[in-house]
């Protein structure tokens, strides 16, 4: 028998001892509020999000690309927001599997990390990407590209740059956010739309957000940036087995449209 | 390469090269543990999350983490503890606290949970000692 076989069969009698008799557990809103919450763990990957809109049929992920962005920024915080949607860009041409565009991307990614002033090691990863992309490994380049950002934000917390990392991270949300709504706006059904139910992921971006010191966070783009995300968390913040509607998966379209205008086009002043 | 060959490829990669800075030794080896149970699952597709959760597992005491999950996707929950634990348990609930039905695998000191979300949106895992000393205890997860 399989490993895997085995550990479900003794999942299966799990869960039929567990449902004999017993009510399910509750845990008390004390210990839920004390939970941990790490953007390693508790925030989800592009890569997780697209692999669910997936399921719900064919993505057009070619028709999701957008042109080519500048990666001469200056402003600190402006380079991380597009760091992030540029990940996110990095894992829709590997849904597409499109070797090239990955090339692209990931030379892009590498040029932004160098303005952050991050580890020299990603230049190997940089090599890495171009090399599974040649070979069409496109498992291990979601992993690359995953690895790419979680060694990017531990450079940046090493060079006290911590407060740059939930930029990183919200970029890719906002990016991987607007493909995906984008993509369910195209072809609308209700399995596809239940992705997008993320109010507490949203309110704990906000809320990290709000951690980061003064000075940055009175920049204008993240100033800017935070204000909308805060409208968005309203329109994901659907109760638990309701949907959005086309009109409602539309609104965060637009939503996270104008910020990933703004955080590609603006130069925010230092 | 062939995929038989990239998954203990790429759960040594993950084991090896990312070590979170503060990781104690305990904590390195719960979290070989704990991708050891999740490699289990690659093999049925399931990709792991290039991130862990480390910490400490006491008698009578949920050890928690917030996770955002995705209707459509399938988790598995893997977590590996260290002596003097003897035995350990993941379950998942959901954001009003309701513990869900999981798939289980319980191999003493090793545990995972497998879980399909019909609603997307936050839920709780939780790492419990059901038997031995208080520990230190590693959690990863992987989806597909």
């Amino acid at each position: 028998m399989s490993r895997v076989r085995r550990v479900v069969a003794v999942g299966f009698l799990s869960i039929c001892c567990a449902g004999i008799g017993a009510e399910p557990a509750r845990l008390p809103a004390d210990q839920m509020a004390k939970a941990i919450r790490l953007d390693a763990i508790s925030i989800p990957t592009p890569g997780e999000l697209f692999t669910a809109l997936e399921k719900s049929g064919k993505i057009n992920w070619a028709g999701q690309y957008r042109g080519p962005m500048p990666v001469t920024y200056s402003n600190r915080a402006q380079i991380a927001l597009n760091l992030g949607g540029l990940i996110a860009d990095g894992f829709i041409a590997v849904e597409a599997k499109d070797g090239q565009q990955v090339k692209n991307i990931g030379s892009d990614i590498i040029k932004l990390a160098k303005a952050l002033g991050v580890s020299e090691k990603l230049l190997g990863r940089g090599s890495s990407i171009n090399e599974f992309a040649e070979n069409n490994e496109w498992d291990t380049l979601q992993e690359e590209l995953e690895a790419t950002q979680n060694e990017v934000k531990a450079s940046m917390q090493s060079h006290a740059d911590q407060d740059l990392v939930i930029l990183v991270t919200l970029g890719g949300w906002i990016r991987g956010t607007q493909v995906v709504t984008s993509a369910i706006v195209q072809n609308y059904n209700e399995q596809s739309a239940k992705v997008l139910r993320q109010p507490a992921l949203v309110h704990f971006m906000q809320s990290k957000i709000n951690e980061i010191s003064p000075e940055l966070r009175s920049e204008p783009l993240v100033k800017d940036v935070s204000g909308e995300l805060g409208k968005i968390e309203k329109l994901v913040s659907s109760p638990p087995g309701k949907t959005p509607d086309i009109e409602e998966v539309r609104k965060v379209n637009e939503a996270v449209g104008k910020m990933m205008q703004e955080i590609e086009n603006k130069e925010a002043p230092k | 390469m062939k995929r038989s060959l990239l998954i203990p490829l790429s759960v040594l990669v993950l084991a090896v090269s990312v070590p979170a800075r503060g990781d104690t030794d305990a904590e390195v080896q719960a979290r070989k543990d704990a991708l050891d149970v999740a490699a289990a699952f690659s093999n049925d597709g399931f990709k792991i999350r290039d991130g862990h959760w480390c910490g400490i597992v006491k008698p009578h005491d949920h050890s928690l983490v917030a996770v955002n999950l995705y209707a459509g996707n399938q988790y598995w929950f893997s977590a590996g503890a260290t002596e003097p634990a003897k035995k350990i348990a993941v379950s998942v609930y959901d954001e009003t606290g309701k513990q869900m039905t999981t798939e289980s695998y319980d191999n003493a000191e090793k545990a995972a949970a497998g879980f399909t979300p019909s609603s997307s949106g936050q839920y709780f895992v939780s790492v419990d000692l059901l038997e031995g000393e208080e520990s230190s205890f590693c959690l990863v997860y992987s989806y597909k």
